[in-house]
């Protein structure tokens, strides 16, 4: 019995360790430069600009939530062993700072996107204006500079392929302009009272500012704070005095948090839908239509268009 | 008043009072045992053991129904106290030392768990780490319901097989002795720890759980010494630790759920160990020193009476300083031994002629003659 | 094993050990009906394991036990049982009537709460050992000796014919000792047999007709006029250099 259990406790004990260690799959080498990114949306981003002479990763699979992640010992040497790393900037990756701040110190071309854009297109956070907000995405137009940021930081890595990654760039610039007259088409066909997004937490300010549309959310701009009594009471409130149709769940986010809401909502005797999954800190499944930048911000303003008509 | 009347009309802050009153209440009974059982942190590791339960039954069943990821936590539960039992019973391994193995290793695969739930393409994974903290605030009346099913079933049990919970917990051998099966009483004693521990995961998360248990037990003892009027007052401490919590919470912001019950309960029992009565360091203090004056006094007293029969005179006063010499500083009295004097003239033992200058009272002979002293004649 | 109907507890071949260590080593103890009998031996040499692998609290590696012929399950309503009293913590939570009552509940089964009848019991006990103005007092106010007699108490409202005592007299004023004894002879006057681990061989013939003396094994075992010698004290203690007084 004393044999089994100790032996038990090594293989526990173990396993526990290597599961740890674990280097994630190897990129295969095959001439293509290794760019690391941290989010899904940036790591869409790359591939498409850097096209066939890039082997895009990225650290967080769909459905995380970068303000909680983690990078474990087999994400720090893949960005040790990459060329290249993108990252948002903002604190969007919250628990990241230390990492990047260390491999800039040991002079890896790190891409912050943030740096790259312009500073009155940030917007600060609604609850505190000296904290900026991360979520630039949502901002189609923005995004572009996002794109313009990451072919640079390309065109620096490898400058023999300048113009091939201008050529993506440009074409990319093209799709992103006819998505973001999608949006705007979709967004007016809602009356201006209906404009009103109400999400679990504040991802989407950019895009309430860039489409005209009133955003809330339930927690404040980082997940990582616990959403309060409240929090909740005020948000019900808001909904029963504006008769919002409809609230959203967020695909990196608990959806116990909007149901919630929705129980506070129907004790003052409002009932308020689900009105579909948007993706905020993340793309969705690959695979799937959403799995690209594109794709997402299309079923996002579908999703969200349908369910407040 | 502003207060009741927010309260009365925020759902939410109902719904999660009610999540912690029924918390507070379940396992401020359940703890109990467990404090006296001296077992005080099998809490702390079950609810830490229930991390990894929580993260295989979301690999397992790719959801985040909350029913789902309970019985995920339930099973690491039940798991980790067998293991606990069995290392301490078939190793040399004591008990503590099990705890703290069994509590950091299964902390710790949950932990990696989560760090590998972080890569895998589904993109439904997201809240499991909040079990690690609780968040209350998101409480649904379906929780409440199966806190109140499950509570009332656990509540139910502790009535049921109080004698034998009783028994175990005071002398397991002599349980043993009379044909009970400490093992298996032991075993669904434990099993609804395990319980009343899955129940309040939500609301004050992994790591805090264990003050849950342990705390109301502990500022109950304080204040009883029956066994069931401790049960009830541990009940009674954990869910208005709960509900004050919850609103302290509701009022700042900021102020996360689940620290903040813990915060009010610690206050309880620190409370309780310091004013309680009979057991309350504060009243121990009061105690003793109010014992030592009185045994000073009696020896005053009795100096007093050998004066006066060493004196034809037994009315006759004495300076204060021939009274207690030993007490002289300088020749003059100090302030201890003038309140003593004071103390005996109100009982009407002593009698003062002028000023400071003391004798003995009939009574006062009175009284040493009849009384065998503490000290001794 | 053979059950010779003149004993009331037969042990045969029982070992007991601790890793390698054997604390006790191939006993065999036959003990007559109706004796008080003490297991005296130098520290460590396993009476209290004795006591505790007879009654199935600690697994012997070898061994059998019969008590009025049968197997310790089947007999357990007829055998009472007084633990050491350090083995329990007397800060608990509960009146001295409530652990004279514990003694009951081998009567009442599972689940069965304690009824007047039995409170009846344990009051009478109580007289018996004194401490019947002690009823309601909160266990942690009671003196080494009054905690000892509740302990007694509570094996007396067990009702049985066999009794077992782990140190009894082990810290206890010489009034409450005077007591205790007169209460064991007579239960030994009233046929029941008390069988009591004890660590004075002062008071060994005094108050004993039965002893066994135990370091590990069985040194000799028998009526007191017969087994309590000097020789086999000295055997006894041999390897313990305990000073020994006649």
């Amino acid at each position: 019995m004393k044999k089994l259990l100790s032996i038990l406790l090594t293989v526990l004990m173990v396993s526990s360790l290597l599961a740890g260690c674990a280097p994630q799959a190897e990129t295969t080498d095959s001439g293509k430069y290794k760019v690391v990114a941290t989010t899904t949306m940036l790591a869409d981003l790359t591939r498409v600009i850097g096209g066939e002479y890039v082997d895009a990763t990225g650290l967080m699979g769909p459905g995380i939530d970068p303000h909680l992640y983690k990078a474990s010992a087999g994400d720090v040497t893949l960005m040790q062993e990459a060329d290249m790393i993108v990252f948002n900037g903002l604190h969007l990756e919250g628990k990241m700072g230390e990492i990047f701040e260390n491999l800039t110190d040991g002079g890896k071309l790190i891409v912050e996107i943030a740096k790259g854009i312009d500073d009155s297109k940030i917007l600060p956070t609604a609850d505190d204006p000296n904290v900026d907000d991360p979520h630039i995405w949502f901002n189609v137009l923005l995004w572009k500079d996002a794109a313009r940021v990451v072919t640079d930081g390309l065109v620096e890595l490898d400058a023999s392929h300048k113009a091939e990654f201008e050529a993506n760039y440009e074409a990319y610039a093209k799709e992103l302009d006819d998505l973001h007259a999608y949006v705007l088409e979709r967004v007016n066909e809602l009356p201006e009272e209906s404009r009103v997004l109400i999400t679990a937490h504040d991802a989407f300010e950019y895009f309430g500012n860039a489409y005209g549309f009133e955003v809330k959310g339930l927690q404040g701009i980082s997940t990582a704070s616990e959403a309060g009594t409240g929090d909740v009471r005020d948000l019900a409130q808001y909904i029963v005095e504006h008769q919002i149709k409809a609230v959203f769940v967020e695909s990196s986010v608990p959806r116990k948090n909007i149901e919630a809401l929705q129980e506070a909502v129907k004790a003052k005797g409002f009932d308020v839908e689900i009105g579909g999954e948007l993706y905020s800190d993340s793309l969705g499944n690959p695979g799937s239509e959403e799995a690209t930048y594109l794709g997402t911000v299309k079923s996002n303003v579908d999703t969200i268009v349908d369910a407040l008509k | 008043m502003e207060a009741i009347q927010n309260f009365l009309n925020d759902y939410t802050l109902q719904i999660v009072s009610l999540g912690s009153i029924l918390l507070g209440m379940i396992s401020g009974v359940l703890g109990s045992f467990a404090v006296l059982r001296k077992q005080s942190l099998l809490g702390d590791a079950i609810s830490h053991a229930a991390l990894p339960g929580i993260a295989a039954a979301f690999i397992i069943t790719q959801t985040k129904n909350t029913e789902v990821l309970l019985i995920g936590a339930l099973i690491a539960g039940l798991l980790a106290t067998g293991l606990i039992i069995v290392i301490d019973k078939y190793s040399r391994i004591k008990f503590d030392s099990a705890l703290g193995l069994v509590l950091s290793v299964f902390f710790g695969i949950g932990l990696v768990m989560l760090t590998y739930i972080q890569k895998i393409p589904n993109a439904n994974q997201a809240g499991l780490d909040k079990f690690i903290f609780g968040q209350a605030s998101t409480l649904l009346m379906r929780d409440i319901q199966l806190m109140i099913g499950i509570g009332t079933v656990l509540l139910i049990l502790v009535v049921v097989f109080w004698k034998e919970f009783k028994i175990i917990s005071f002398d397991p051998d002599f349980a043993q002795s009379l044909g009970f099966s400490v093992r298996k009483i032991t075993f669904i004693l434990s099993g609804m720890i395990v319980a009343a521990i899955i129940i309040g995961l939500q609301t004050v998360g992994v790591i805090l759980m264990s003050a849950m248990l342990v705390a109301p037990g502990v500022a109950a003892r304080q204040w009883t010494d029956k066994l069931g009027k401790m049960v009830v007052i541990a009940a009674f401490i954990g869910a208005l630790s709960g509900v004050s919590g919850t609103l302290i919470s509701s009022s700042i912001e900021k102020m996360p759920t689940g620290p903040s019950i813990v915060i009010v309960v610690s206050l309880f029992v620190l409370f309780s160990l310091a004013f309680a009565p009979n057991r309350g360091l504060v009243w121990k203090m009061i105690r003793d020193r109010k014992n030592r004056m009185e045994l000073n006094e009696d020896k005053i007293l009795m100096n007093l009476y050998s004066l006066a029969m060493n004196h034809d005179d037994r009315t006759h006063g004495h300076h204060i300083t021939m009274i207690k010499p030993t007490k002289n500083r300088r020749g003059q009295a100090t302030e201890q031994l003038k309140t003593a004097m004071r103390h005996l003239e109100a009982k009407g033992w002593a009698r003062s002629d002028y000023f400071e200058t003391w004798a003995i009272t009939d009574e006062g002979i009175q009284y040493v003659e009849s009384h065998p002293m503490k000290g001794g004649l | 094993m053979t059950h010779d109907s003149k004993y009331v507890v037969e042990v045969e071949d029982m070992t007991v050990a601790y890793q390698v260590k054997p604390v006790l080593w191939d006993i065999d103890l036959k003990v007559p009906k109706g004796v008080l009998m003490a297991i005296v031996g130098p520290n460590g040499a396993g009476k209290s394991t004795l006591i505790k692998a007879m009654l199935d609290l600690l697994k012997p590696i070898s061994g059998n036990v019969l008590f009025n012929g049968a197997p310790y399950n089947t007999q357990r309503k007829y055998i009472g049982y007084v633990p050491q009293r350090g083995s329990v913590d007397w800060d608990f939570p509960t009146s001295v009537q409530d652990v004279v009552l514990m003694g009951r509940y081998g009567h009442l089964g599972w689940i069965k709460r304690p009824g007047k009848e039995d409170k009846a019991h344990a009051l009478d006990a109580l007289t018996k050992v004194g401490m019947e103005d002690f009823a309601q007092r909160q266990i942690s106010q009671l003196s080494g000796g009054q905690q000892q007699r509740v302990f007694l108490a509570r094996a007396l409202v067990q009702d049985a014919d066999i009794y077992f005592m782990d140190e009894p007299f082990q810290g206890v004023d010489a009034k409450t000792e005077r007591a205790i004894i007169d209460l064991l002879k007579e239960l030994r006057e009233r046929g029941k047999t008390v069988i009591v681990v004890h660590h004075d061989l002062q008071t060994v013939p005094e108050y004993f007709d039965w002893v066994t003396l135990l370091n590990t094994q069985i040194i000799a075992s028998g009526p007191v006029e017969d087994v309590f010698t000097e020789d086999n004290l000295k055997k006894a203690y041999r390897s313990t250099g305990q000073v020994l007084k006649g």
